[in-house]
């Protein structure tokens, strides 16, 4: 599903935030991206995600190179991709069931679709009940939630999160990890970053370890 | 939805929400649009009273007092023959005084005062139009000049030109004047736009991350300038409106008897549509030039 070949990003004079890195997630596989501060977890995120280029080297998600995408084809590509981040980049003035929809609708999906979709996708993550409140009126836990909603409701082929239980405490973080599980049950591609080593043995799925930009390990997580 | 319809939703969002600064955008594009409307109204009334003018200029081949009956046949022969004349009337002292008298009532007694029938006799000749015309008529002029009998020969058409020629300008000024002021206009709206894209730039960066289409991301931007454009031209219509209702109210019967015109005319369709579109594709414009700030 994913693939970098010779990757590198650097920033400012020269600084490399990735260094030659070339590793791959199969499609329908849960992996987690680790290491401390400054490893290049969210860099490659971004890339993933292009919100950045490459500074040398390639990407390559289901087949294709995303150097070669004009700025159609990127927000063509950005579609088929989930996205969940630390502060949940919620709107704050509309309800989360219009968070959620707001991603059918920019797409020109028939309204009762939305409708449909987009009250699955919060029901899945138990928040059916909220959908008419605010952002600000729900809690960290529950404003994750609706942000896992969002990045599933268009049915993805590949979900990014970074670092999404970093605002969290341990119990709610299980309770996010569990969604991702019971997405990637469903056939998505999930690739997680973070620096949480309880979480990652939790989970037990493999781990893919950076640090300074480089890859410095891939594999199940230690015990 | 579709991407015109989201649009329109999100910029009356958008512009509600901008409250002051939107108010300020939309007072801006009215008084450019009022001014473009002004020279608009005063070209539309300019016009009718230069075409009726125009209508009216006659060459008038005035006669001396002792002129002869021969002498003015053959005036009036000559006249008829030319090839630059429509037709011709002769108009005696006595028909000259009871038209004055008819046209301008409450000078009746000016005319009475000076005793004697101040005005001379005089052929009034009708040319005719089209190309070389005006060429034919000087020549026309001074040829009749020449004639036994002849005092005097005016011809209003010439210094109806110089005259349009001036209202011409005039009316490249007043428009060089609503350019500007729009450009400024354009400016505001275009400010007020970026105003409203920076107070939605996590909804604009969540919907790129999603992959919402550009239109989408732009769509809204540009709709809400065609709407600050659309109501500042709109309102200047109203307040034009208002001042020639005013204008006609208290001034209208004695303006439009002094220049000879009928009645006061207000602006023609065409002319609302030039401003209400001028409106609209000044605002949309602004609005497309500050969504180029989304990348």
């Amino acid at each position: 599903m994913i693939e970098t070949q010779s990757l590198s990003k650097t920033y400012g004079r020269g600084e490399y935030a990735l260094q030659n890195l070339n590793l791959k997630v199969d499609k329908g596989e849960f992996a987690f991206l680790t290491g401390p501060s400054g490893a290049g977890k969210s860099t490659l995120l971004r890339l993933l995600l292009l919100e950045e280029r490459p500074s040398e080297g390639e990407v390559i998600v289901g087949g294709r190179n995303l150097s070669t995408l004009d700025r159609d084809e990127v927000q063509a590509y950005r579609r088929t991709v989930g996205f969940v981040f630390q502060d949940f980049k919620l709107i704050p003035t509309k309800t989360i069931f219009e968070n959620v929809a707001f991603v059918l609708r920019v797409l020109g999906q028939p309204i009762e679709q939305q409708r449909r979709a987009t009250y699955q996708a919060l029901k899945w993550v138990g928040l059916q009940h909220r959908l008419n409140a605010l952002p600000e009126e729900l809690s960290g836990g529950e404003q994750q939630r609706v942000a896992i909603a969002r990045a599933l409701v268009n049915d993805p082929h590949l979900v990014l999160a970074d670092e999404p239980t970093g605002n969290l405490d341990p119990d709610l973080s299980l309770e996010i990890m569990n969604l991702f599980r019971d997405m990637n049950a469903r056939g998505t591609t999930v690739l997680v970053a973070t620096h949480d080593r309880d979480l990652i043995k939790w989970v037990g799925r493999r781990v893919i370890q950076l640090e300074q930009g480089q890859l410095v390990g891939s594999g199940e997580p230690t015990p | 939805m579709t991407v015109v319809g989201y649009s329109f939703e999100e910029a009356w969002v958008s512009l509600l929400r901008s409250g002051r600064s939107a108010l300020v955008s939309i007072g801006t594009i009215a008084i450019a649009f009022a001014t473009l409307g002004g020279f608009l109204l005063l070209s539309v009334n300019v016009q009718h009273v230069l075409d009726q003018w125009l209508q009216a200029a006659e060459m008038s081949v005035y006669l001396h007092e002792d002129a002869t009956d021969a002498e003015r046949a053959e005036v009036e022969q000559f006249l008829k023959s030319h090839p630059a004349v429509a037709g011709v009337e002769y108009v005696s002292r006595e028909r000259a005084l009871e038209r004055f008298s008819a046209d301008f009532p409450e000078l009746r007694d000016v005319t009475s005062g000076v005793g004697e029938n101040p005005f001379p006799s005089a052929i009034e000749v009708r040319l005719k139009t089209g190309a070389g015309s005006d060429a034919a008529a000087d020549a026309l002029s001074r040829e009749v000049s020449a004639h036994a009998g002849v005092s005097d020969v005016r011809y209003d058409r010439r210094w109806l030109q110089r005259l349009m020629g001036i209202v011409t300008t005039a009316r490249l000024a007043g428009g060089l004047v609503a350019a500007i002021l729009m450009l400024g206009a354009a400016f505001t709206v275009a400010a007020v736009v970026r105003l409203s894209l920076y107070a939605r730039r996590d909804e604009l960066e969540i919907m790129k991350l999603v992959g919402a289409p550009f239109s989408y991301i732009r769509g809204p931007a540009i709709v809400e300038g065609l709407l600050l454009g659309g109501i500042g031209a709109a309102l200047a219509l109203i307040a034009i409106s208002i001042l020639y209702s005013a204008g006609v109210r208290y001034l209208g019967s004695d303006l439009a008897g002094f220049v000879g015109l009928g009645q006061l005319h207000f602006l023609g369709a065409l002319e609302i549509a030039m401003v209400l579109l001028g409106g609209v594709a000044v605002g949309a414009a602004a609005g497309t030039i500050a969504s180029r700030a989304v990348r």
